[in-house]
């Protein structure tokens, strides 16, 4: 467990500062809709005379925004996004920093086989990652709960933090096993950040034009939208089962890949 | 008994050369030097033996034990000292030393602050604020606090100024008599001279020699540049033992080996300005061994 708590230790910081910029995200986010509602006008009729283009990156597909639920539907794609690019980042560095810092010949010249010290810095990643959710879970509900008024959004919100964890796997996933088959060391997290993005506009492009819906298996950002997760629509199946077998053969590649590796 | 065994191993990488068919033990007990100039592959060997790198064939024992298979077995009773000591910038010295020892499964508290004492090194600081030669003794401290019955050190004395050095032989001499088995590689001779019973001298990835330290010093060379008062006559310093033998107007160069009391009498018999007598560094001396080869 030595291994774990370092690491633990080494990313108190910096989740602390994840925690804080997530939180400002929520509350800045749900602020506006303040703003909008006092104003009088109706949101949903502001935005559905917008060019469809734009509503598809705004991401608002057929959310209401005039309640308060519906508003955090649209900015839920911003939190996935920083949600995932932090599971990323901290996937592939947690693994690649021994090597980029030069700490490898510290780390793996103790007794102790690499699968165990893999085992550690996932764990210790996965426990993060639980944590970046549980802190916008929880701002998720404090700040939409004052909005809200009377309307019930707890259901809706523990369900895409539901499907944010998934993806937050998924990605957490996706940069340990970058930092695996990476010669680079210095590369993995740039590499993991780039495939997000090109996930991620992936996933707008394909809001853009209709002839790309079946690409809408190989980015991770199509596989649960607020507008389908919420009001009861839960998580699609195919998708869960989906991202769970891409979540195990991504950790098989980061074990097998690592082990191999010289360091 | 051997503590190292080294059978074949090869290791290439890419396009770096890496090393090629090494062979040699390093018996229970003793401190065995492995010297060779920068980039001959002192690094890529020891690196192998902790399972760092993988070798691409051939294969290493280290008491006895497949140094890949059982990796973890083993690295329970070895020390290491990298040649470039890196750690986590932002922990205090003592609890990096704390978090090494939990490695271990024994309590090194005592012998943290033992050696600490003996290397002169304040725990109390950020390794970030450590300068060169304080990271180096920090990298002592670390590889020496579980008592390891192997010690490898990665050219350890860089960065080390001479009264520590000093006190670090002392510390590596007392672990080798209470029976520790020290690889100790270098690129300067005279350490290695000073310390070691045997030596491997590695160059290019290859294995030039296994030799007893002892065999070293017969066939030891010392370099001679002498600058005389008068030009000499070429054939004036051509003696059996003399080679590389160079006479330019007044600076006479040449390599020596054998009983020293002839030359010594010949540069006594002419009028000199001044008289270097040195070591050869090791390029001289790995010019021998291809002299030799040939």
């Amino acid at each position: 467990m030595n291994i774990f708590w370092r690491e633990m230790k080494s990313y108190r910081k910096s989740l602390i500062f994840w925690s804080i910029g997530v939180f400002l995200m929520v509350a800045s986010g749900m602020g506006k809709y303040a703003g909008l509602s006092a104003s009088g006008q109706s949101m949903g009729q502001m935005m559905a005379d917008m060019p469809k283009s734009l509503q598809a990156i705004l991401g608002i597909g057929n959310l209401d925004l005039n309640t308060a639920s519906g508003y955090y539907g649209m900015l839920f794609v911003y939190l996935l996004l920083m949600a995932t690019i932090h599971a990323a980042m901290l996937g592939a560095n947690i693994i690649s920093k021994e090597e980029r810092d030069k700490t490898s010949e510290f780390l793996f010249v103790k007794p102790v086989s690499r699968h165990h010290i893999i085992t550690s810095k996932l764990l210790a990643a996965l426990v993060n990652i639980i944590i970046f959710n549980l802190v916008t879970l929880w701002a998720s509900l404090l700040i939409v709960g004052k909005y809200s008024k009377g309307e019930s959004v707890a259901g809706d919100i523990t369900m895409t933090m539901l499907a944010m964890f998934i993806l937050q796997l998924l990605f957490m996933s996706i940069g340990t096993a970058t930092a695996a088959v990476q010669k680079k060391s210095k590369a993995a997290a740039s590499l993991a950040t780039g495939i997000l993005l090109l996930t991620f506009v992936l996933s707008i492009a394909i809001d853009l034009n209709d002839r790309l819906a079946s690409l809408k298996y190989i980015t991770p950002f199509k596989y649960f939208e607020a507008k389908n997760v919420m009001y009861g629509g839960g998580l699609d199946v195919v998708f869960v089962l989906l991202s769970a077998a891409l979540i195990v053969v991504l950790v098989a590649v980061t074990y097998v890949f690592f082990n191999k590796r010289d360091l | 008994m051997n503590v190292i065994e080294i059978n074949h191993l090869t290791k290439t990488y890419g396009k770096s050369r890496g090393i090629t068919d090494i062979s040699f033990n390093v018996e229970e007990g003793e401190i065995f030097g492995f010297i060779g100039p920068n980039g001959a592959g002192k690094s890529t060997t020891i690196r192998t033996l902790l399972s760092l790198i993988y070798p691409t064939s051939g294969n290493a024992k280290i008491f006895g034990k497949d140094c890949i298979e059982f990796a973890p077995d083993i690295k329970k009773e070895i020390g290491y000292l990298p040649s470039e000591v890196f750690y986590y910038d932002n922990m205090k010295v003592f609890d990096l030393l704390k978090y090494s020892a939990s490695f271990y499964k024994k309590d090194c508290t005592k012998r943290i602050k033992e050696l600490a004492e003996i290397m002169d090194l304040d725990l109390t600081k950020k390794i970030d604020d450590l300068s060169l030669g304080n990271k180096k003794k920090l990298g002592i401290v670390q590889g020496l606090l579980h008592e390891p019955k192997l010690i490898i050190l990665d050219e350890p004395t860089s960065g080390l100024d001479p009264l520590m050095q000093q006190k670090f032989f002392e510390l590596l001499e007392t672990e080798n008599q209470k029976g520790a088995t020290v690889l100790f590689s270098s690129h300067i001779l005279s350490e290695v001279q000073r310390l070691c019973n045997r030596v491997a001298i590695i160059k290019e990835g290859a294995i030039v020699t296994v030799e007893k330290i002892s065999t070293l010093q017969e066939n030891n060379y010392k370099k001679f540049k002498i600058h005389t008062k008068t030009a000499l006559d070429k054939g004036y310093f051509d003696l059996p033992g003399v080679s590389q033998l160079e006479v330019k107007d007044h600076l006479v160069h040449f390599l020596f080996r054998g009983n020293l009391n002839g030359v010594l009498q010949k540069i006594a018999e002419t009028d000199i300005t001044n008289v270097w007598i040195e070591e050869p560094d090791l390029e001289e001396i790995f010019m021998h061994y291809y002299v030799k080869e040939d």
